[in-house]
């Protein structure tokens, strides 16, 4: 790999960040905003106070909600019919990685037509998009900063993971005060989800040393940060976690994601199972798979991991594997995969599915649908 | 998915987030396209519009103009009238025309509508076909008025050439009946009163003499004498209608001026009886004048000519008619001392509908008639007058050489 490439939109960081948010939205143009959010997140109040900092600028907008969990395809064409009926104009995302992936859905069809089908997989956007302005309120889908939107094609019963870098949004504005109101129950997932995102980018066979360096940072700072945050929910570890969802962000849009992902895309597209529980699953059944491909990054991994060297790579390899699942049963989050679904009758069909995702592509080891199924079983 | 992704799809070095930049080039270029195909459109559309020979101008609903055509300038000259009012325009007045022709047709015809004026062009009176019409505007409702001006002149002046020809040829028939009607007992007449005269030696004879037979005599001479000249000017008199009445225009025959002339006299007889007696007076030359034409229309131009003349003497004055031969020249011309020609009058003399008697005295067509049939005959007819004192008419024909 001679050639690297490493983009990212601009990021605005800091406590009190999202006070600029209305002074972005203007200087990209806005005159009359599509504020796309969840009743979650409108429940801790950041909606109203996005809304206040709206009209305080003296900006008009325009609100949906209507957004779930792995955000459906229908989902985004009534948010895209309500944005062209409103004649709205920059897309403000204000949330975790489903409201943000349904925003960029919308901004996507708004601006290029069609159905969100006809534009999954890389590189089918032809057309610019709507300037995004995005504030993620928890880490772990680092959409905010990542040229990925995923999107449940209801039909289909598979998550779409559509890539462009068209669909990087134009400020990302991290406030890290916006994790204070997020229950313990809430982080868990979204934090095994960037630990995917650092693994996961750094083993890609398309990582480079500028997301290398990334991937480690985000990895060093969650490993450090992880337990005390959830044990005291401080603003000071809950800020170093928001970097560290950053960092493995900013990693894993540019060098992607592997196995892990196509398997938890595959799972949520099936199932509605929360896509870092799936990660909390299944992390570490994927490491040790891929481990024979890259025993020496799996090592580098594993030594940030636990802090220690072993006698050999596979040695310090496992026991950083073996430290994640202590960390998943220490947390007392599911470790089997029977504990949060009904049976096992689907999951061939969902190995087939995930055979099929695009982040396969990016794994260190090739995986078929049966190697799949054979991870899906060991973690049953 | 179009193509098998691969790792290169994923990095998408040459994949970039796409900006407005190209897309407000494209849509730029796009509109210079559109906007150079409509500029194109335009162009063909008023290339058609100054292709019309008629006035074309869109005018608000309160009359003002909008845009006009090529012919508008031709006609109007090089004015700038968008902004003006109509009355301004096509009128000269400062207020608007009361009534308003084009406000009347179209308050009775609602859509279209169809009024003939008469409008002062390029310095003449011409006759005007104006044609109004309502046009919609984006929503359907109508928001100005297309108002078209056609020079309906010649055809007018056709018009009326022709039903001119049509009671010529009426009155034509009319004299050829009358006077074949006439000349049958006109010979009967003749024919008796020759007899009689021949008899007149034998009555003589029988007659007693003395004062009162030669007395008797005296007055069957004189009588008979008269009733067989009368019988004489009938009989021209009819003869002159036959010729006149017959209109082939394509038998060309020689014509004396002189006889054409005296022949128009004779058949002005009994209006010239009501006036003073040498209220004509006759100046031929001495060779006469040869023409080769139509008697009947040469005739009509002396008729034309001599009646304007009396109508400008009214009652008192005198008019002149001479002949003569000037080198190959055949002349006729009227001299009158009437009421003359106002200056600004005169160029516009021959040209149809052009008149100044009043109403119901004549529409203008008379000497325009006479000049068509002059310029036919390969002649010219001019005009020379001095408002107040007198006209000069000369009408000049090609001498036809022996």
């Amino acid at each position: 790999m001679s050639t690297y490439k490493f983009a990212i939109p601009e990021i605005i960081f800091g406590r009190g960040s999202l006070d600029f948010v209305g002074v972005c939205s203007r200087r990209l143009g806005a005159s009359k905003i599509f504020v796309v959010s969840d009743p979650g997140v409108e429940e801790a109040g950041w909606v109203d106070k996005v809304f206040a900092i709206l009209r305080q600028e003296g900006l008009d907008f325009v609100y949906f909600n209507d957004v779930v969990a792995n955000p459906r395809d229908y989902q985004v064409e009534r948010g895209a019919a309500l944005y062209r009926e409103t004649g709205a104009d920059v897309v403000l995302a204000l949330g975790g990685g489903s409201p943000m992936d349904a925003a960029k859905g919308i901004a996507l069809v708004v601006s290029n037509g069609g159905r969100i089908q006809d534009y999954a997989g890389a590189n089918q956007v032809k057309n610019p998009l709507p300037p995004m302005v995005f504030i993620p309120s928890t880490m772990g889908s680092e959409s905010n900063i990542s040229q990925f939107t995923v999107i449940t094609d209801m039909e289909r019963h598979i998550k779409m993971t559509i890539i462009s870098r068209t669909l990087v949004p134009n400020i990302s504005i991290t406030d890290p005060l916006l994790l204070g109101t997020l229950t313990r129950e809430l982080i868990i997932a979204p934090l095994f989800d960037s630990l995917a995102h650092a693994v996961e980018s750094y083993v890609s066979p398309i990582a480079n040393p500028f997301t290398e360096v990334q991937s480690l940072k985000g990895l060093d700072l969650l490993i450090r940060h992880i337990r005390p945050a959830l044990e005291t929910l401080d603003m000071d570890d809950l800020e170093q976690l928001a970097i560290a969802g950053t960092s493995s962000g900013m990693a894993f849009t540019n060098a992607s994601v592997g196995l892990g992902h196509a398997l938890a895309h595959a799972l949520g597209g099936m199932f509605d199972v929360v896509h870092g529980i799936s990660h909390a699953l299944l992390l570490p059944s994927v490491m040790r798979y891929n481990l024979p491909a890259c025993t020496k990054k799996m090592a580098t991994i594993g030594r940030i991991i636990t802090g220690q060297e072993h006698t050999t790579e596979e040695a310090t390899a496992l026991a950083g594997i073996e430290a994640l699942e202590r960390l998943r049963d220490d947390i007392g989050i599911p470790t089997r995969l029977r504990e949060i679904l009904p049976d096992k009758t689907l999951l061939p069909k969902v190995s087939q599915n995930a055979e099929k995702d695009i982040c396969l592509l990016t794994n260190p080891r090739t995986a078929t649908w049966k190697d799949i199924l054979n991870i899906y079983y060991g973690a049953w | 998915m179009p193509h098998v992704m691969n790792l290169d799809d994923i990095i998408g070095i040459e994949s970039i987030k796409l900006g407005f930049f190209k897309e407000v080039q494209r849509k730029i270029s796009e509109l210079k396209a559109s906007n150079t195909e409509l500029e194109h459109k335009r162009q063909d559309i008023q290339a058609i519009l100054d292709g019309i020979p008629d006035v074309m101008v869109v005018m608000s609903m309160d009359f003002r103009l909008l845009s006009v055509n090529r012919t508008f300038h031709v006609v109007y000259g090089d004015v700038e009238p968008v902004g003006l009012p109509c009355h301004q325009v096509f009128k000269g007045r400062n207020e608007p025309c009361s009534p308003c022709p084009i406000a009347q047709a179209m308050a009775n015809a609602k859509t279209v509508s169809r009024t003939l004026q008469i409008m002062h062009w390029n310095g003449e009176n011409r006759q005007v076909e104006c044609t109004a019409s309502l046009m919609k505007g984006t929503g359907g409702n109508p928001d100005r008025i297309l108002l078209l001006q056609r020079d309906v002149t010649l055809e007018k002046q056709y018009q009326a050439r022709y039903f001119q020809a049509e009671r010529m040829a009426t009155i034509g028939i009319l004299a050829e009946g009358v006077a074949h009607e006439i000349n049958n007992p006109l010979t009967s007449i003749r024919g008796f009163a020759e007899a009689l005269n021949r008899r007149l030696t034998a009555l003589e004879e029988i007659t007693p003499k003395g004062e009162q037979g030669a007395a008797l005599q005296a007055d069957f001479h004189e009588y008979l004498e008269i009733i067989l000249k009368e019988c004489s000017r009938c009989s021209d008199i009819v003869q002159n209608l036959l010729t006149f009445g017959h209109r082939d225009t394509k038998h060309l025959a020689p014509v004396n001026l002189n006889d054409v002339v005296a022949n128009s006299i004779r058949l002005l007889h009994p209006r010239l009886s009501t006036l003073q007696a040498d209220i004509i007076s006759l100046e031929f030359g001495e060779q006469a004048p040869l023409v080769l034409g139509h008697p009947g229309e040469l005739m009509q131009v002396v008729l034309n000519l001599v009646l304007n003349a009396l109508y400008a003497v009214q009652e008192a004055g005198n008019i002149t008619i001479t002949t003569l031969v000037d080198g190959n020249m055949a002349l006729l011309q009227v001299l009158d001392t009437g009421v003359g020609i106002q200056e600004e009058h005169l160029h516009k003399l021959f040209e149809p509908f052009f008149t100044t008697k009043p109403p119901g005295k004549g529409i203008g067509v008379g000497l325009s008639t006479c000049y068509n049939i002059i310029k036919k005959h390969g002649g010219d007819i001019t005009v020379q007058s001095e408002y107040g004192k007198g006209s000069f008419f000369e009408v000049v024909l090609p001498n036809l050489a022996e």
